[in-house]
């Protein structure tokens, strides 16, 4: 039975559309507010208006009144329910009891008091108007470094330094980095609070079976199996009997890499009611219940020699907590001292991390979680530097690269880099911008009296989280892979992606190592009950170490097939290989890789030490991190008049290792860029000094908008990571963390001529302008 | 995100309309403002009539020389009239810069005008263009001036029970150069300041100026000293720059998240020439 | 937020003190005041319904005026709170006498109001209500001393005993 055996086409490295987009755009995807079940009651929560106050008394006896009300519960019938938790550790932290409705006090506006479960909605949210709180207000602080002040309001009475934790961290000889200096430059920068802010807000279905004792809840989350783990501790559940599912997630960002009191509270809330109960977050609560990210002070300051070498850079990071400790809220700070060095070979580092309580939602992982503050930090201060000691920001960075031969590469901070080729990626960006041309177009520029700025920056990140010891919950991934008898192919990942296009990228991946077509593979995720254990999706991980776990798990498929097959062709095990979805033995003989299958589970001629079947699941745990990195250049021009900024041109070069789909990693870029140039140019999540959320929707909190891009020239370079078997370093968080310093860089840049040495974000039209009249009123002075 | 619950009426014609309103029932259009002010039961209104879907409140028509515009008239319909467009392009071109489509497609004319938002488009370009405003009850009707009918923030000439009811612009010869120039507050897409000017030239002098502003203050208003400084004036860009520097005098520049006071009153002068320049330019 | 800013007064400072202290007059002139009681010595209690554009409140709450210094200066606080959020002002209101313009010799006919103060706004006004915040507060103090002056021109003609008429 010679056959002909086709060469299929690589799936992998094309632009291949999404397969989850067909569902998504006819409106026929399962988001929790889709699930319907009978009976199904509804929750609305009743949340503090006060940024700080003593709750002297609740009356619910009106809202437990109202025809349609079930049920009204308040922090009194909750305390038999485990607290938030807080997987972060650092040593001496503080961790305020964080109970799923407050008790005796609350301290953030939207702070959860009570929850009226009723019949439909509409009942419920009319239940909540109707509960009567005896509210008395206290003073409450929300500027971290207000907080650290003598005499600030205590944000948790038994702690009255607002201090959460000190964290220090020193590599190499700071001491002598400063005594060898020639140079020092200081600055003051601020990364702003933001709003994550996914299209999809929060929500949640429980439904409590007591007879089997059985719990199922859906989701809206990016780690449905360490969600399942911690809700059936807060609980008192078997993990066995809780079944989580996160379905359609409609983006997340960071912000459902969490655990919210509201996901123990609808379990709670299903278990006294022996019904299904549903919780749909409003916009609102979106806004001002939800994590924030960012909220960073810093203070840097950077050493170096007159020639712009740098020797070291020291950091004081005020992080602002908020009231608790969401899952990861105290260790966010701590990766920004981590990527601190950002791609630079100095030596010397020195951070210090104050984590400060304030009377606000708490921070924690958002877009880039920590690695773009820090990325903005060292890039600022890089071109800062420059300034100061009259350097091109282009080659300051050149003569301050680790060198391509200089990796495996161990930084001042202890990671080690994997792999990269830092010039050759700047020295692409420069070339397809001219940026020689634009120095020369700047100095015509400036003659004519416009304000045209060049901002480069060269990020580095650190993605693919990560080794076990390093992350909060181990940082392996797993895979199933299941054949089925017709050769089809079902994929089940312990990721849970939620917009990043895995459905499609993953598929493409197994189509190629089986040889079967695009269609025949899904992926299945964000079911605990369906999907083996699993970490999740965050931190630019589902490729690097989700896909490299499938990796593994197809080679043990292929292996078992092609021991099927030669059995199948009557040869022996090592004279076959498989390829193009054929196993082909040295005469040329063949089976399809679904005749295969189907002999697998047939069952009629086992190879000696096989068994039935062709299924196989792997846990793999990266030896290290992953890092992209890249160059991004944005040339923009301030209007003198009023101060607004143009984007004229933005060029993204990165490196972010081997390509699975081109497509994905343009959207990914696109959507990164925009959350990072929303944070340098638009974004504040803005509390007043009474704690009240200003910025609370979207009439104030300035979100991008498409007509507010600019056009995105983009391209790559490869080095591929020796980290996992794909090459692959993540995607995810590029955009954000290489766009921001870009933008701030360049907007610098242009009005270097009126003596501007920074601004903090965001860069509002009117900052601008006010810094024009200022520096201009200056330079009338001088 | 859940309004308290109301009655709500759809009448079929104008008269129903006006005697429910009349029993104290709030009028409805596009609910562009209204509604999200009840999903967070700011506003709570008890009944509701549903003036957004009445054919009698829906036309652009061309009548004794001036545009009669239904107050039921979408946003997106203003924007794209051949007739405003044709013969009143200030309007249209106000209109188009109003929030984002999906607004435009819902939000009406009336509504907008009846609701005085501060921030709003239309008021600069209905006082650039000596507009007037129809207004409706059951006990009949009054025709008022744009500086009648806009009386402070959120505060108009309408009694209860009374309703925007018409629009009346101008047909522009075609010697009248118009333009509205808005500088956006990014999340929202109100104006931080928006200006309309609406002018005409002979023999290198401007012989009609008219200057309408929104945004700077707690009302939009008619700038008349730009306008007196500038009548009778020489066409040239110092006189608009002088003249468009007058803009914030007099008014009670307001501030927020967005923009100081100070820069506030910056944009509106900047903003006001900027619409000057681009008026002239397309006035014969 | 701040609250800062200046209005004028017809009469002169004396009556422009006496009418603010004036809980009936205050009631009158305080926009959507619904009633005003005396709870205690210079504290009053509030009922206020706030309507603007879509937006309508009922507020209760407190008035408490203190550190009086007749016809200078005196302190206002008001409290108040609603379903819609809660409202607190506290500011210092000074009164200058002024003349008739022209000659720094004339009589006092007229009153200068300078008002400076902070305002808390908490609640879902807060969140959702920015940009309305300044200019409608700044409207509702043109309406409040629009108010006064009419109430205190109103009594001009019923009271014999004060001054001339101011300023016209």
């Amino acid at each position: 039975m010679t056959t002909t055996v086709t060469k299929l086409e690589k799936l992998v490295g094309k632009r291949i559309k999404r397969k989850e987009d067909p569902r998504l755009i006819t409106g026929t995807a399962t988001y929790v507010e889709d699930v319907k079940l009978p009976e199904l009651l509804h929750a609305a929560i009743l949340r503090s208006p006060h940024g700080a106050a003593n709750i002297k008394s609740i009356d619910i006896s009106k809202a437990a009144a109202l025809p349609g009300v079930v049920a009204v519960y308040t922090g009194a019938d909750i305390l038999g329910v485990g607290s938030v938790v807080c997987a972060a550790d650092l040593p001496g932290l503080r961790k305020p009891v964080h109970h799923i409705l407050a008790q005796d006090r609350t301290y953030f506006v939207g702070h959860a008091v009570a929850v009226v479960v009723a019949k439909d909605r509409y009942v419920a949210a009319d239940g909540v108007d109707l509960i009567e709180v005896d509210w008395q207000p206290t003073q409450a602080v929300t500027d971290p470094e207000k907080a650290l002040a003598a005499g600030a309001p205590a944000v948790h009475p038994e702690w009255p330094d607002n201090t959460a934790f000190i964290h220090n961290q020193e590599g190499g000889d700071m001491a002598q980095a400063f005594a060898d200096a020639e140079v020092v430059v200081k600055q003051r920068i601020v990364s702003q609070r933001l709003i994550p802010n996914p299209m999809e807000t929060r929500g949640v279905v429980a439904d409590w079976k007591q007879a089997d004792k059985a719990m199922t809840i859906w989701t809206s989350t990016q780690i449905p199996h360490l969600a399942r783990s911690i809700l059936a501790g807060q609980l008192g559940l078997d993990e066995n009997r809780v079944r989580l599912i996160a379905p359609e997630v409609g983006g997340g960002f960071g912000s459902k890499l969490n655990v919210y009191p509201e996901e123990a509270l609808m379990g709670f809330v299903s278990m006294k009611l022996q019904k299904p109960v549903k919780w749909i977050e409003s916009r609102r609560e979106n806004f001002q219940t939800t994590i924030h990210g960012r909220g960073h002070v810093d203070y840097l300051e950077i050493a170096a020699k007159r020639d712009g070498t740098i020797l070291g850079l020291k950091l004081k990071l005020i992080q602002d907590l908020g009231a608790y400790h969401q899952l990861l809220t105290p260790a966010i700070p701590t990766l920004s001292v981590l990527m601190m060095p950002g791609l630079y070979k100095f030596r010397n580092i020195s951070a210090q991390v104050i984590g400060v309580f304030t009377n606000a939602v708490p921070t924690d992982a958002y877009r880039g979680a920590g690695r773009p503050e820090a990325t903005h930090g060292i890039e600022r201060m890089v071109d800062m530097l420059a300034a100061e000691i009259g350097m091109d920001p282009a080659e300051i960075r050149y003569k301050n690269f680790a060198g391509k031969d200089d990796f495996p590469f161990l930084t001042a901070a202890g990671l080690t880099y994997d792999s990269g080729d830092y010039a050759a990626t700047l020295d692409k960006a420069l070339e397809m911008i001219d940026y020689k041309g634009l120095r020369e177009q700047q100095v015509q520029a400036r003659a004519e009296g416009k304000l045209m700025g060049i901002g480069i920056s060269t990020y580095g990140e650190l993605c693919g989280f990560g080794p076990s010891p390093a992350t909060p919950a181990g940082g392996w991934e797993s895979a199933t892979v299941k054949v089925e008898p017709s050769g089809k192919v079902t994929v089940m990942t312990g990721c849970s992606p939620h917009g990043q296009g895995q459905e499609t990228s993953f598929a493409q991946i197994a189509a190629d190592e089986l040889g079967v077509p695009l269609d025949d593979v899904i992926v299945l995720h964000g079911d605990t009950s369906i999907v083996q254990y699993g970490i999740g999706t965050f931190g630019s991980r589902n490729t690097a170490v989700g896909g490299a776990a499938l990796f593994y798990a197809l080679q043990d498929i292929r292996e078992k097939a092609k021991r099927f097959g030669a059995k199948m062709l009557g040869v022996e095990d090592g004279e076959v290989v498989l390829a193009d979805g054929h196993c082909t033995d040295s005469n040329g003989n063949s089976v399809t890789f679904q005749q295969i299958a189907g002999a697998a589970y047939r069952g009629i001629v086992i190879p000696t030490g096989s068994e039935p079947g062709l299924v196989a699941t792997r846990f793999w745990e990266p030896s290290n991190f992953a890092y992209p990195y890249g160059a991004h250049i944005i040339v923009s021009e301030v209007d003198k008049e009023t101060g607004q900024i143009e984007i004229k041109r933005y060029l993204a070069v990165d490196d972010i290792g081997n390509i699975i789909n081109p497509l994905l990693v343009d959207g990914q870029l696109h959507g990164g860029v925009a959350q990072g140039l929303g944070q340098a140019l638009w974004e504040h999540g803005v509390y007043d000094d009474d704690g009240q959320l200003v910025s609370g929707t979207f009439m104030d909190y300035a979100m991008p908008r498409a007509r507010m891009m600019p056009w995105i020239e983009s391209a790559h370079t490869i080095t591929p990571s020796p980290v996992n078997p794909l090459g692959a370093k993540g995607v995810g968080e590029a955009g954000t963390i290489g766009s921001t310093p870009a933008m701030v860089n360049s907007v610098v840049d242009a009005l270097a001529p009126l003596g501007v040495r920074h601004i903090d974000m965001p860069m509002t039209a009117g900052k601008i302008w006010k810094l024009m009249q200022d520096s201009s009123i200056q330079e009338k002075k001088a | 995100m859940i309004a308290n619950s109301f009655e709500y009426s759809a009448p079929g014609s104008l008269k129903e309309a006006l005697a429910l309103l009349a029993e104290g029932a709030k009028p409805l259009a596009g609910g562009m403002s209204l509604i999200p002010m009840m999903k967070l039961r700011l506003a709570n209104p008890e009944h509701l009539v549903d003036i957004g879907r009445l054919p009698e409140l829906n036309y652009i028509r061309e009548e004794g020389g001036a545009i009669h515009i239904g107050a039921g008239v979408t946003h997106f319909e203003v924007e794209s009239s051949p007739l405003l467009l044709g013969k009143c392009p200030l309007l249209a071109e106000t209109a188009a810069y109003i929030g984002d489509i999906q607004v435009r497609n819902r939000g009406t004319l009336g509504g907008s005008v009846a609701h005085a938002d501060p921030s709003a488009d239309y008021p600069a370009a209905l006082h650039a263009l000596d507009a007037k405003i129809v207004l409706t009850s059951s006990e009949g009707t009054r025709t008022l001036s744009t500086e009648e009918f806009f009386l402070d923030t959120f505060t108009t000439a309408l009694d209860p029970g009374e309703i925007v009811s018409e629009v009346i612009v101008p047909v522009d010869a075609g010697l009248t150069g118009t333009s509205y120039q808005k500088f956006l507050q990014p999340a929202s897409g109100f104006a931080i300041v928006g200006a309309a000017a609406r002018v005409r030239q002979e023999g290198g002098k401007f012989t009609m100026v008219r200057v309408g502003v929104t945004g700077l203050s707690g009302n939009g208003y008619r700038a008349r000293n730009v306008e007196d400084a500038l009548v009778g004036q020489d066409v040239t860009d110092a006189n608009i720059k002088a003249a468009a520097a007058l803009v914030a005098d007099g008014q009670d520049a307001s501030s927020d998240l967005h923009a100081t006071a100070e820069y506030r009153a910056h944009l509106a002068g900047a903003y006001t020439a900027r619409a000057l320049r681009a008026a002239l330019s397309r006035s014969a | 937020m701040k609250i800062a800013g200046t209005s004028q007064l017809p009469f002169p400072p004396e009556k422009a003190y006496d009418l603010m202290q004036d809980p009936a007059m205050l009631a009158l002139a305080i926009p959507g005041c619904n009633s005003l009681e005396k709870t205690g010595d210079n504290e009053y209690k509030l009922s206020l319904k706030m309507a603007l554009a879509s937006l309508s409140g009922q507020f209760e709450g407190k008035v408490t005026l203190t550190e009086p210094n007749r016809p200078y200066s005196f302190k206002m606080l008001v409290e108040g709170t609603g379903k819609i959020g809660f409202v607190k002002g506290e500011g210092v209101i000074k009164l200058s006498g002024l003349g008739d313009g022209i000659s720094i010799t004339s009589a006092i006919t007229a009153t200068g109001i300078e008002f400076a103060g902070d305002a808390q706004i908490g609640g879902s006004i807060a969140t959702v209500g920015q940009r309305m915040i300044d200019t409608t507060s700044k409207m509702m103090v043109k309406q409040f001393f629009k108010k006064l002056e009419k109430l205190g021109l109103g009594a001009e003609g019923t009271n014999p005993e004060a001054g001339g008429t101011a300023g016209e």
